[in-house]
């Protein structure tokens, strides 16, 4: 990066089925809170990037509606898009303008209203998630038969089971159980996950995260904005790498692994000089439990093919090797597309802060990542940052 | 309250690929291979972005391939939803090449597969 940059300001709204406000209040619930976080006001913010993928909300073009609603007019030219990455490629887009001297302090904003249409039109907008033609047109895909091919093969190869994947359903719950603003809050059991409903053998309700709505917002700024204004602890963005792959699973030659989360891994720990066994807390995209343990694989966490034992061994809870995901992640906290990536930054802000509460991490180095996929690996972001 | 619903009626091109369609309807898999290079393309592809030429040629694809992984699909999406239950698979087959199809018979992940059609889509059936 050209010049350093920070975050100065993060906020989250209250995920779940938001039926009581439309996409404008509810990108403002987590503008107005990172505002306020950083104690700025729209008139210090020289650019937004709107986050959304919009295609499951009535508003299909939502940036100006927000930026209106927010009084953020003049100052958000483009909305961005990477499935459930847009949050992240929003931040990318906000640290990048920064970094480049386009933009002193840059406000990144995701949001998605996911529950605007009914169950079976969200599942047939989300299995065009990869080559409607080639895919969905033929063969009536699902986003989660996406990630139950995954896991499949990862079960035949490795031999992770069912039960494994459960695991990373009740320690998402746990930890959703204690966040306040998480879409669903009750614990669960090994046996619920392995009862609930099938939806794509073998990934059933309980290996799922939910349709959500949400929003979250983070604020970026340079080394000499952030000195100016003499901010008590800046987060700094170390390295932000980036990965994406073939729009059909099957070109993908591979089953088990996300090569694009692969290649952002090993780009963002080359950008930050860090290396996994570094990284003390983690966001990892968790869309399904399979994801969870595909994560622990591709950040560098656990070997090919061993991410369950690092489930099973309890080494991702709260004062473990490595802390992930404890505000409930995508599978319980909620996953609204467009906020997710910017959640996870604001989570790994908070913890970074040490503002985290009952949930509050021990830091040695203050070094952390947040892990965002799109699609079913179609894009990936891994972001290093550090205190 | 309800909002005006949007219907979105799609149109979409099969030129260039009447060979493919055609070839389903009569238990045929086809992708193509370019002239220049030999870089096989399935989904097939009108252009070979390896060596910036359109010069492709057809190809039929074995029958008979391995089943490396699949997902039985519970909950269908949007013009599905009057199906049964199905199962998606990924075959490699041996030309190696990996293409979704649906899957009939008990599958497995190893299992060999006998490629075919029914009209609209590649079907395997595991032995």
């Amino acid at each position: 990066m050209k010049r350093r940059v920070g975050i100065i300001g993060v906020g989250v709204s209250k995920f779940g089925r938001r039926d009581d406000v439309t996409v404008r209040e509810l990108a403002w619930e987590s503008i107005r809170e990172a505002l306020e976080d950083a104690g700025l006001t729209q008139k210090d913010i020289d650019l937004v990037v709107a986050g959304s993928t919009a295609y499951r909300g009535v508003e299909l073009y939502p940036a100006p509606p927000v930026s209106e609603y927010s009084s953020l007019l003049g100052k958000t030219p483009l909305r961005v898009e990477a499935a459930c990455a847009t949050g992240s490629a929003a931040a990318f887009t906000a640290v990048n303008s920064v970094a480049s001297g386009s933009a002193e302090v840059v406000l990144a904003v995701g949001f998605d209203k996911m529950t605007e249409v009914d169950t079976p039109t969200s599942l047939a907008i989300g299995g065009r998630g990869g080559n409607y033609q080639w895919e969905f047109h033929m063969y009536g895909t699902t986003f989660p038969s996406y990630y139950a091919l995954y896991a499949t093969r990862h079960m035949a190869v490795y031999g992770t089971t069912e039960e494994d994947m459960a695991l990373a359903s009740v320690k998402a719950h746990k930890y959703a159980s204690m966040n306040e603003k998480a879409h669903l809050r009750n614990r669960v059991t090994v046996e619920d996950v392995l009862k609930s409903r099938l939806i794509s053998w073998p990934i059933k309700l309980l290996d799922s995260s939910p349709i959500s709505d949400g929003s979250a917002a983070v604020i970026f700024a340079s080394e000499e904005k952030i000195r100016e204004l003499k901010v008590d602890t800046p987060v700094w963005i170390e390295g932000i790498g980036f990965g994406s792959d073939t729009s059909s699973i099957a070109r993908r030659g591979e089953w088990t692994s996300l090569r694009a989360a692969r290649e952002a891994a090993a780009s963002a720990y080359s950008l930050s000089g860090r290396t996994p066994s570094d990284v003390e807390y983690a966001t990892v995209h968790d869309c399904f439990t399979i994801a969870e343990i595909m994560a622990y694989e591709d950040l560098g966490f656990a070997e090919r093919g061993k991410g369950a034992t690092l489930l099973r061994e309890g080494q991702t809870e709260r004062g473990g090797r490595v802390a992930v995901n404890l505000l409930g992640g995508l599978k319980a906290k909620g996953h609204p597309l467009g906020a997710t990536g910017l959640a996870m930054l604001y989570e790994v802000t908070k913890q970074l802060r040490e503002e985290a509460g009952p949930v509050q991490h021990q830091f040695k180095n203050y070094v952390a990542l947040t892990h965002n996929v799109g699609g079913t690996g179609h894009y990936a972001y891994v972001t290093v940052l550090s205190r | 309250m309800q909002a005006i619903p949007l219907e979105l009626r799609y149109v979409i091109p099969e030129r260039g690929y009447e060979k493919f369609w055609e070839g389903l309807k009569k238990g045929e898999i086809w992708a193509t291979k370019c002239k220049r290079c030999g870089s096989l393309y399935y989904p097939p592809q009108r252009d070979c972005p390896v060596c910036m030429t359109s010069e492709l040629e057809w190809y039929r694809l074995s029958d008979r391939g391995e089943l490396m992984t699949y997902t039985v699909v519970k909950a269908k999406p949007q013009g599905y939803e009057d199906r049964e239950d199905y199962t998606i698979g990924i075959v490699r087959t041996e030309d190696g090449v990996d293409l979704m199809c649906w899957i009939k018979g008990v599958p497995r992940v190893g299992s060999k597969v006998r490629l075919g059609t029914d009209g609209d889509r590649v079907v395997g059936e595991t032995a």
